[in-house]
Parts: C-alpha cells; sequence; structure tokens
C-alpha cells in the first residue's frame, strides 16, 4: 500500500553538466504500474535508483506515502528490486536466493519457507529451488529475480528492463506475466525500460523522459492519441509517426501540392509562425485509388500478412519521406507511384521550433 | 568513512617501505662505518661525490643495465615464440604449459646454484656435453662470460613468465578478428604483423616493466653463480651495494649508492608507470 | 565377449573412408608441434637433471660425460637432512603462511575499498601501491639493518615476516582488487536493498564470488615469500634463516658436490613449484597485477 511521489527530484553526477534526471515531478498512486520510457540516456535508471536509494537525491523530494526518504537508506524503504542482470547470488541456490532479504530481516524459518515456497509456486520455480543460478535458462533467472522481489511483500517493486536479456518469445510471454502478477499482488511498481512496446502494452500510466526531463505521463492511450510534443509523437508507436516541417499558408499547409487545413484553434495556437511540424500516423494515412492525393514513390514494401507498411518518398520533395499503413498483401511494389491520403482529423500539429502540441 | 578499510593496509606499507629510504638519505649525509664504532659524522655530500668518482661504481651501474635490459628483451622475444607456438591446438599443451612454467616457479637461488654447477661446470656441466658435437670443449663459461651466465639464468627463469602473459594476450584476442582478416585475404604473416602485434603491445609493455622491475632487483643470481667476479665483470647494483654494506660496513657510502640507484629508479620507473597506467589501471579506474 | 570382438572388425570396414573426421595431413602443424615439445623438454630439462642429479652417488653426478642411466639413491637426501634441514624448513613454512595471512587480512579490506565505486584518489593510492615495488630493494636494506640491529630483532622470523609482508602486499592489494571488480556492482545493490549489511554482504555475497581469487594471491605470496633471498640472507643467519639460506650455508660449509647440492635444492624448490603447477592458471593473473584476466 504506496503511493510513490518525486517532487522536481533531480540527480546530478557532475556538477555543471546536465542533471542525469531534471526536476522530475511524478505521483505514482498505490498499487498502479507505472512505466518510465525514453531512449538510453534519459535517465529512467538514474529515477529508478533514486527511488531505490542507490542514488543520491541531489535536489528536491521525494516521499513513499507521505514519508520524505532522501535520507532514508534503501534497505529502509521497503522497496524490492528487480535487476536488469537480475544480479543472483551465484553461490546461492534458488532457494537461498529468494530467501536472503527475509533471513537478513530476520523472519523465522518456517514464515521463510512458506513464502518462498509460496513465490515459487507463483512462478513456476518449485522443481528449480536447489538449483544453482548457474544451472537455469534466462527466463527462469528472471523469474528468480522477480521471486527475490515478491517474497518480502514490498510496499513497491521496481523492475530496470527486466525483460532486456530474454528472447523475443520469452519477452512477450514474461511481459503478460509481470503484468498479470502486479494485477494480483496490488503493488505499487515502477517499471524501467525503452521498448515503447512494453511500456504501452504494461502500464497503467506512461511516463516518457528525454534528456532527464519528464515530457508527458500520461495513460497510453492517451500519450498515443495527444502526444504533448513532437518528441513524444515520434517516440510513441511503431513504425513511428511521420513528422514534416511544412509551410503553412492560410489555413492550411501544403503537403506535396496537396493542401491540409488546419483546425482553427491549431491555427491559432501557431500564431504568425510559417511552418509547423506536421505529424501524421502511418494508419492515418490511406492509398487514394482514383489518383487522388500526395504523389509519393515507394521505396520499401513491409508485408506482415494482415496489413503492410510501405516506405515512399514525395515526389516532389525527394527529401521528404512518408510511411503509410496499407492492407495486407498489398499489390503495391517498391519503385510504383502511390497517391497518399491524409485524414485532415487526425493530424497533429507542433510547433516547428519548440515542439510543443498546437492545439488540443 | 569508506576510505577505512583501507588505512591498515597504507600505513604499514608506509611504516615499512617509505621510513627506510629516508633512513637511507639520512645516512648518506654521513660518513658511518660499523667496524668502527663512534665513527658517525655528519659529511653532508662527500658520500655522493665519491659514488661518483667511483669508476666501479659506473662499471656495476653499466652491468645492471645491461643485466636487466638485456634479459628482459631476450625473454620477451623467447616468450613470444613460445607464447605463438602455444596458441595452438595440439596434443599435450598443458603438459607442455606445466613443463614451460618450472623454471619461473623454482627458488632463484637453487636455480642459480644448478647453473653454476651441473649445468655450467668446465668437465661435468652438461652444456658443455651438449655443445661438445659442435666443437665446444670444456669451457669455463662463468669465468670466460661471467655476466652472461648469470643472465643465462635469468632469462631462463623470466622467459616463462613472459610466456604465460603473452600467452594470456593471445588468448584474449578475438578470433573473429582473425577470421576477418583471413577472409580479406591476410596471411599468416600479416596477421600476425598487422593485429597482433598491436593486440599484444600492452601485453608486451606490462611484461617489459614487471620483468624490469624484478630484474633490477637481481641479487640471488650473481652473489650465487659469480660473486659479481672476477672483480666487478659481473657485479650489479645490489650486489655492489651489498658489498659495500655488508662486506665493507660502509654504511655511508652504501646508503649513498642506494639514494642514487632510488633516483636513477624513479627516472626510469615514472616512464614505465605511465605505460602501465595508460595500459590497465586508469581505464578500470575511474568509473 | 564374443559379440565385442565380432562388432569390432565389422564397424570399421562399414566406415567408409571418407566419412571419417578429416584430419590435416600437412606436416607444418606436426614440425611445430614437434618443435614446440623440444623447447618445453629442453626448458625443463635443467630442472629434471637437478632432480636426477639428487638421486645419484656424487661419482655419477661429477662424471665427464654426463651419466644418464644410474641407480637411484637417497644417500644425498639422507645428507641434506642430517645437516639440519629442519629448522630452516620450519623458518620457511613460517615465514611464508604468517606472511601470507598477513597480506590477505590487509589487502582484502583495502582492495575492497579500492574497488568500490566512488573512491576518490583511488589512482592515487594504487599508484603508491605499485611504486613501493618499483624502488629498489637494495637503497633500504642498510637502514633496515641497522634499525633492525639497534632493537635487537636480527636473526628473528617476525623480521622476515614483517618485511614479506610489505613485499607481497602491493601486488596482493592489485590482484585483489581485479577480482573485487569482476563482482557486478548490481549484486551489491540487490544485497543491501534485500537488508544485508556490508559485513553481511561481504561474507555471504561476495566472498564466495572471489575465494577463487583470494587462494590464487595467496599462492603467488606464498611463492614470493618462499624463494626470497635477499633479506633472507643479510638479516638471519643460524636462527632464522629461510631454505634459500639454508642452500648457501649447506654449500659453503659441505662444498660444492653437485649431487647433495642438488638434493638439498630440490627440497627448496619442491613446494613452491608444486604449488605453481597448481596455480599456473592464476598465476598470471596475479603477477601482471591482475591486469590479464
Ligand atoms: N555513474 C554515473 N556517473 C556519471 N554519469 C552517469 C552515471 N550513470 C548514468 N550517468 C548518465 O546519466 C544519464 C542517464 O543515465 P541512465 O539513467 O542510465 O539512462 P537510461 O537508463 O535512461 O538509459 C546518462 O547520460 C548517463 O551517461
Ligand atoms: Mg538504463
Amino acid at each position: 500500500m504506496a503511493e510513490v511521489v518525486f517532487d522536481e527530484a533531480s540527480r546530478i553526477y557532475t556538477p555543471g553538466a546536465t542533471p542525469a534526471v531534471d526536476k522530475l515531478s511524478l505521483t505514482v498512486n498505490d498499487g498502479e504500474l507505472v512505466v518510465l520510457v525514453g531512449p538510453s540516456g534519459s535517465g529512467k535508471s538514474t529515477a529508478l535508483r533514486m527511488l531505490a536509494g542507490l542514488e543520491p537525491i541531489d535536489q528536491g523530494h521525494l516521499r513513499i506515502n507521505g514519508r520524505d526518504v532522501v535520507d532514508v537508506p534503501s534497505k529502509d524503504r521497503d522497496i524490492a528490486m528487480v535487476f536488469q542482470s537480475y544480479a543472483l547470488y551465484p553461490s546461492k541456490s534458488v532457494r537461498d536466493n529468494m530467501a536472503f532479504p527475509l533471513k537478513m530481516r530476520g523472519m523465522d524459518k518456517s514464515e521463510q519457507s512458506k513464502r518462498v515456497n509460496d513465490a515459487a509456486d507463483i512462478l513456476g520455480l518449485t522443481e528449480y529451488l536447489d538449483r544453482k543460478p548457474k544451472a537455469l535458462s534466462g527466463g527462469q533467472r528472471q523469474r528468480v529475480a522477480m521471486g527475490r522481489a515478491i517474497v518480502r511483500e514490498p510496499q513497491v517493486f521496481l523492475m530496470d528492463e527486466p525483460l532486456s536479456n530474454l528472447d523475443a518469445k520469452m519477452r512477450v510471454q514474461t511481459r503478460a506475466q509481470i503484468a498479470g502478477l502486479q494485477n494480483r499482488l496490488d503493488v505499487t511498481t515502477v517499471y524501467v525500460t525503452h521498448d515503447q512496446v512494453e511500456a504501452m502494452t504494461m502500464g497503467d500510466r506512461v511516463a516518457v523522459l528525454n534528456h532527464g526531463k519528464l515530457q508527458q505521463y500520461a495513460t497510453p492511450s492517451e500519450l498515443y492519441d495527444h502526444p504533448v510534443n513532437a518528441f513524444v509523437a515520434g517516440f510513441i508507436g511503431s513504425p513511428a509517426m511521420n513528422l514534416m516541417d511544412l509551410r503553412r499558408a492560410n489555413g492550411a499547409v501544403t503537403l506535396g501540392g496537396t493542401q491540409v487545413p488546419l483546425a482553427r484553434e491549431v491555427a491559432d495556437a501557431a500564431g504568425s509562425a510559417d511552418t509547423v511540424t506536421i505529424g501524421v500516423r502511418p494508419e492515418d494515412l490511406s492509398i487514394g485509388g482514383d489518383g487522388d492525393g500526395v504523389k509519393a514513390v515507394v521505396d520499401v514494401v513491409e508485408e506482415l500478412g494482415s496489413e503492410s507498411y510501405l516506405y515512399a518518398h514525395m515526389a516532389e520533395h525527394p527529401d521528404t519521406t512518408l510511411v503509410v499503413r496499407g492492407p495486407g498483401r498489398t499489390k503495391v511494389r517498391y519503385g510504383e507511384t502511390i497517391a497518399v491520403r491524409v485524414d485532415p482529423d487526425a493530424v497533429h500539429a507542433f510547433d516547428a521550433s519548440s515542439g510543443e502540441r498546437l492545439g488540443s | 568513512m569508506r576510505r577505512a578499510p583501507l588505512l591498515p593496509a597504507l600505513i604499514f606499507t608506509i611504516i615499512v617501505t617509505q621510513i627506510p629510504f629516508l633512513l637511507t638519505i639520512f645516512y648518506s649525509l654521513q660518513s658511518w662505518n660499523l667496524v668502527r664504532p663512534g665513527s658517525q659524522q655528519w659529511v653532508w655530500f662527500d658520500n655522493y661525490v665519491s659514488v661518483f668518482q667511483d669508476s666501479q661504481f659506473r662499471g656495476v651501474a653499466l652491468n645492471t643495465v645491461i643485466m636487466t635490459l638485456g634479459s628482459v628483451l631476450i625473454a620477451l622475444v623467447l616468450g613470444l615464440v613460445l607464447a605463438l607456438l602455444l596458441n595452438r591446438h595440439f596434443i599435450g599443451r598443458g603438459v607442455v604449459r606445466t613443463l614451460l612454467v618450472t623454471p619461473f616457479l623454482i627458488t632463484p637461488v637453487a636455480a642459480a646454484l644448478l647453473w653454476k654447477t651441473t649445468l655450467l661446470d668446465p668437465t661435468y656441466g652438461l652444456i658443455n656435453f651438449v655443445l661438445s658435437p659442435f666443437g665446444v670443449g670444456e669451457e669455463a663459461w662463468i669465468s670466460d662470460f661471467p655476466l652472461a651466465s648469470v643472465m643465462v639464468a635469468l632469462i631462463w627463469q623470466w622467459t616463462p613468465f613472459m610466456m604465460l602473459l603473452l600467452l594470456a594476450g593471445l588468448q584474449s584476442m578475438p578470433t573473429d578478428q582473425i577470421e576477418a582478416a583471413r577472409m580479406d585475404g591476410a596471411g599468416a604473416w600479416a596477421i600476425f604483423r598487422e593485429l597482433t602485434l598491436p593486440h599484444l603491445r600492452r601485453f608486451i609493455e606490462l611484461g617489459t616493466v614487471l620483468g624490469a622491475i624484478y630484474l633490477v632487483n637481481t641479487f640471488d643470481a650473481v652473489y650465487m653463480i659469480t660473486q659479481g667476479g672476477p672483480g666487478t665483470a659481473s657485479a650489479n647494483l645490489p650486489f655492489y651495494i651489498y658489498q659495500r654494506a655488508f662486506l665493507g660496513f660502509d654504511i655511508g657510502q652504501s646508503a649513498a649508492m642506494g639514494v642514487v640507484v632510488v633516483v636513477m629508479t624513479i627516472i626510469v620507473a615514472t616512464f614505465a608507470l605511465r605505460l602501465v597506467f595508460r595500459s590497465f589501471g586508469a581505464a578500470e579506474g575511474s568509473n | 565377449m564374443a559379440t565385442t570382438t565380432e562388432r569390432g572388425p565389422a564397424t570399421a570396414t562399414s566406415e567408409p573412408a571418407d566419412q571419417e573426421i578429416r584430419r590435416s595431413t600437412r606436416t607444418g602443424p606436426v614440425l611445430l608441434t614437434t618443435l614446440t615439445w623440444i623447447l618445453a623438454i629442453g626448458f625443463f630439462f635443467p630442472v629434471l637433471w637437478m632432480v636426477l642429479t639428487a638421486f645419484k652417488t656424487e661419482g655419477d653426478a661429477q662424471s665427464s660425460p654426463p651419466t644418464f642411466v644410474f641407480t637411484p639413491t637417497f644417500e644425498q637426501f639422507a645428507t641434506v637432512f642430517d645437516a639440519g634441514i629442519g629448522p630452516y624448513l620450519a623458518n620457511s613454512l613460517g615465514a611464508t603462511v604468517i606472511s601470507t595471512l598477513l597480506v590477505l587480512l590487509l589487502a582484502t579490506p583495502a582492495a575492497f575499498a579500492l574497488s568500490m565505486r566512488p573512491v576518490e584518489k583511488t589512482q592515487d593510492v594504487l599508484f603508491f601501491f605499485i611504486s613501493t615495488k618499483m624502488l629498489p630493494v637494495v637503497a633500504a636494506i642498510v637502514p633496515i639493518y641497522v634499525v633492525v640491529n639497534n632493537v635487537g630483532l636480527l636473526d628473528n622470523i617476525w623480521t622476515l615476516i614483517v618485511l614479506y609482508t610489505a613485499m607481497n602486499l602491493p601486488i596482493a592489494v592489485w590482484m585483489m582488487r581485479s577480482f573485487f571488480l569482476e563482482v557486478p556492482s548490481e549484486l551489491l545493490e540487490a544485497a543491501s536493498m534485500d537488508g544485508a549489511s556490508l559485513g553481511r554482504t561481504l561474507r555471504e555475497v561476495v566472498l564466495p564470488i572471489i575465494s577463487p581469487g583470494i587462494f590464487a594471491t595467496a599462492l603467488i605470496c606464498v611463492i614470493f615469500s618462499w624463494n626470497e633471498f635477499f633479506f633472507a640472507v643479510n638479516l638471519t643467519s643460524a636462527n632464522a634463516g629461510t631454505m634459500p639460506t639454508f642452500l648457501v650455508q649447506f654449500v659453503t660449509s659441505q662444498g660444492l658436490y653437485f649431487a647433495q647440492l642438488s638434493a638439498a635444492a630440490t627440497l627448496a624448490a619442491l613446494p613452491v613449484i608444486i604449488a605453481g603447477w597448481v596455480a599456473q592458471n592464476k598465476l598470471v593473473q596475479g603477477l601482471s597485477f591482475g591486469a590479464v584476466k
């Protein structure tokens, strides 16, 4: 039962340099699974380690259940963490690895083994309890690390890229497992990943970080539908949103000779700027059957079976590239010229210099 | 606080290794002969003047350089050859390596005795017997080539060390690099010159520095094989200073020599240490 | 029995030649292997010769040409034991074991401190430790002698123990630090989050991981202490003399008789040779101050 509050918390490794985490403000509600996502080096791990008590909080505050923990050592924060490398104790068996935090807290033996057995049961580790970590597969090791965290029944779970050492299939499986487990245990969880698909599928809410700064903190669908800036727009979604700086005239922008009207509030927000950044997701572009639309030449066809993605460049501005979602088993081939139609209601507009969203 | 566990080791090392050097400087400014009690008196730099006027000292210093550098270089080359030979798969590789490391493990005094007697003895020595088909008679190696004889024992002991070090270097070389080069059409010699040697460079540097650190302090071999003779033909600085201090009982003189040796070593070591640190220490230490 | 004899030739003939694993038929590797073996035996031969000579009679040992076939005798070893090797052996053991334990005791915490992440001046301290190995021992021997003489510790085993500890400490610190660095920092963090104290973490998490490294460090200290001669010959005589000084004293008093000195040398060298064989994989790592993994 815990609520975690980052309050303008910063971590500055080298004084004078840009902070690794810059005035992060973020509230994680009790029982919520929040994902910190961002490109490599954006400060996700640092933020998590500040919460864990492994990095000092140089500025600002960090509260767990209302208690400021800035000066509380990690062992007294009642937090458990799953490390990217799992950090299993190599000389201890699975059982002893999982029991270690309980032993350190002086819990009595019978309660220890009960909790370890329960956790092993949940995680399907019962038959491996007497093995050493060396004799386990990657997925099993990952589960032991999870087990070591859950036996403690901590207030908060922390996970730093716990799936990055697994193969693609295991990753998808374990992803669902972790989300299910978290749901069941109902423990406040902060989860770090660089993979936006993981973030979108697992998080109750997702915090997008870049250069140590919080960009947006919202539900996955909100992030997807209303990215607050061009960075979030480009980072969330796969393939990424098409982002183009376009000249603006009257109430519209010109895309490959085609006028795309801008909503009134967008035009108002843009003020006198003569270029705006326009973002359109691949699925909001379609291939016009009657030759009506922006002319683009196909460079690559990515056929996925149920759908396809066409990577193209505009016929009139070869420097501008577009990704268009097409139907499965598309007939379009490399080199072909297609006409791309834009759904004007699905257009996102951002300030060309600050990247901030224009309009709602 | 975090440094507290460091202190015992640090303080111990400072007391045992640094204070004697300070005392050496102190004694070097005095005239003091142990066999003449009460002879202790300040003479300031007189001892240094005589050290630099001592032509034997200069010869011995030169011997030290030859002995140290010569042994290190030859051991390195031999070690490299052996390491290359061992860096292949063949029957009995483990045994061969075990055989080859043995000279390094043998007590230096025992090794020196071995060379002085059963190996290099003019009449009964194994070396002359092995060389007799080549027309070598009862060659008295130790009196005719005293410095070389000492060096042979040293090289024999240190080649295995160089081999182990360079073998570790060779084995740390990524095989995909070599495979890529082979596919790029490089022959064995080109691979050795373009890839292997550059890769081994830091190992060679390390071997040179470590070998020099130990060999410059050589005492056992000189003491046992030649006693520095004939004259001072095969004496090095450790032995010469030992003679002055423990046979001549001239504390002041030998202390002054010690200081000179330290200063010379510091000059050389500053370069050497920088090499080691650039190669190994700094990279891991800074983060 | 009958079936096996039947099956043997049957499988041999049923296997077509081209299904056998192809082995290189070039002579190059064979030549190189032969050369390697010759060199290895050449390097090892002096040691073997020492051991062989130790089992010869004095007449066999000093003969020209050298004797290769002889009736082994233990006579020389008996002479060596009669010459009172016992106390020297005990001193060597004492000086070696105690100084090695002291080194481990001092070096382990120091190396741990030096492997922790942000220790300012780590480089300087490491530099200091290794620089003490660069200073020639001869330059210190005079004051050491004078001091030790003044406090009446000449020919005392504890003098050697202290000096050997100082001699090996820098290598041990460097070497152990490299082992500590191999312990992933996440493991220490996990332990601290699990609520383990520093002592507990060291005992339960770190020690099991680095124990092979500690063992290797100990063996290298043993090798160097056992073989040390300079301090031993200058600071000890009958009471605290070690094996190398026994060898010197033995040939000085008995004369250069090849067989018996070979027996003495064999006894002096054997413990360390065995230790070194056991530890040869770790030897490089230790001697390169942990720089070579
Ligand atoms: N121990 C450290 N010392 C100095 N800078 C660091 C340290 N750890 C991380 N950083 C820097 O802080 C920034 C954020 O790192 P991190 O939190 O690990 O990013 P992420 O987990 O998002 O990839 C990076 O620029 C990184 O270089
Ligand atoms: Mg990270």
